[in-house]
């Protein structure tokens, strides 16, 4: 049976949304892991490399990759695209920091594809503070809910 | 270090993805989607038994490369798009143009185009970046 697809005005209304918000702290274990996926080499100083930008900020503010489908309604895992990300960095982020981090939901709206498909396009956005409260990143996610896949 | 606007970044090469890496990868993102970890799911959506980079992890190629040519910490912006799939196995090449140079608040920055190539025009990530240039 095909997932319903959610209406408009269901999407439109998680425009808001803001996820609990939280600490998060880089251990060297994970920078350590984190970096040799990347293939380079762990950096200088305590330096996280900046890949950390995707799953710090999510994790950090109480949701996960999976609560962000659910959230949308998403029809399966495989129905996300990516639209794009876009990492700010103020201030490289280090090691054994515990970090505040907030997000929300910045836009969330039904389109078309060129060839009359639909999919909802929503934007997260969450911001990375160091303990004194300097913003050290922002990062905003676009990920496209493409429906109808399974009718 | 002197940059110009039509200087090339010299590219960083990611000789074959790993579908290892990406089972490690999963596991720090806490991500649930299979097509990073099962070759059964991945062939059933016609990608053959190949599973799919992270789309963080082709970024990370950039990340690098931007790295070797400006220093660690030198990034100030990525936006990055993804209109292809990377899958194990995959060479891949991280690239980048300098598009412009600027100076704000006593900080020289690089704007530059970076991209992922796979072979000559075969992109399968296409982005951007602000780099701050050592003085």
């Amino acid at each position: 049976m095909a997932t319903p697809i959610p209406t408009e005005s269901e999407i439109n209304a998680i425009v808001g949304h803001a996820f609990p918000g939280g600490v998060y702290r880089i251990d060297h274990w994970e920078n350590f892991l984190l970096t040799g996926c990347t293939g380079a080499d762990i950096l200088p100083g305590g330096m996280v490399h900046p890949v950390v930008l995707f799953h710090m900020p999510i994790l950090g503010c109480g949701t996960s990759i999976g609560e962000m489908f659910a959230l949308g309604k998403a029809e399966s895992d495989f129905s996300i695209g990516i639209e794009s990300y876009d990492w700010e960095m103020f201030i490289p982020l280090r090691e054994d920091v515990s970090y505040n981090i907030r997000g929300r939901v910045v836009s969330a709206d039904r389109r078309k594809t060129p060839d009359g498909k639909p999919f909802d396009r929503i934007q997260f956005q969450f911001e990375v503070a160091q303990p004194d409260g300097a913003l050290a990143a922002r990062t905003t996610i676009t990920w496209h809910y493409r429906r109808g896949l399974g009718s | 270090m002197k940059v110009e606007a039509g200087d090339r970044i010299p590219e960083w090469i990611m000789e074959s993805v790993s579908a290892e890496r990406m089972r490690t990868m999963a596991a720090i993102l806490r991500d649930p989607n299979p097509v990073h970890w099962d070759r059964s799911v991945c062939d059933a959506l016609g990608f053959g038994k190949r599973v799919i980079n992270q789309g963080p992890l082709g970024l990370s190629y950039m990340i690098n490369m931007l790295h070797v040519w400006a220093g660690p910490g030198c990034i100030r912006r990525l936006v990055m798009t993804f209109p292809k799939v990377v899958l194990d196995e995959d060479r891949t090449a991280a690239r980048g143009l300098v598009t412009g140079v600027r100076t704000i608040g006593g900080e020289r920055l690089a704007d530059c185009d970076i991209w992922l190539e796979r072979e000559p025009g075969d992109r399968p990530l296409v982005g951007s970046a602000t780099v701050a240039l050592p003085q």
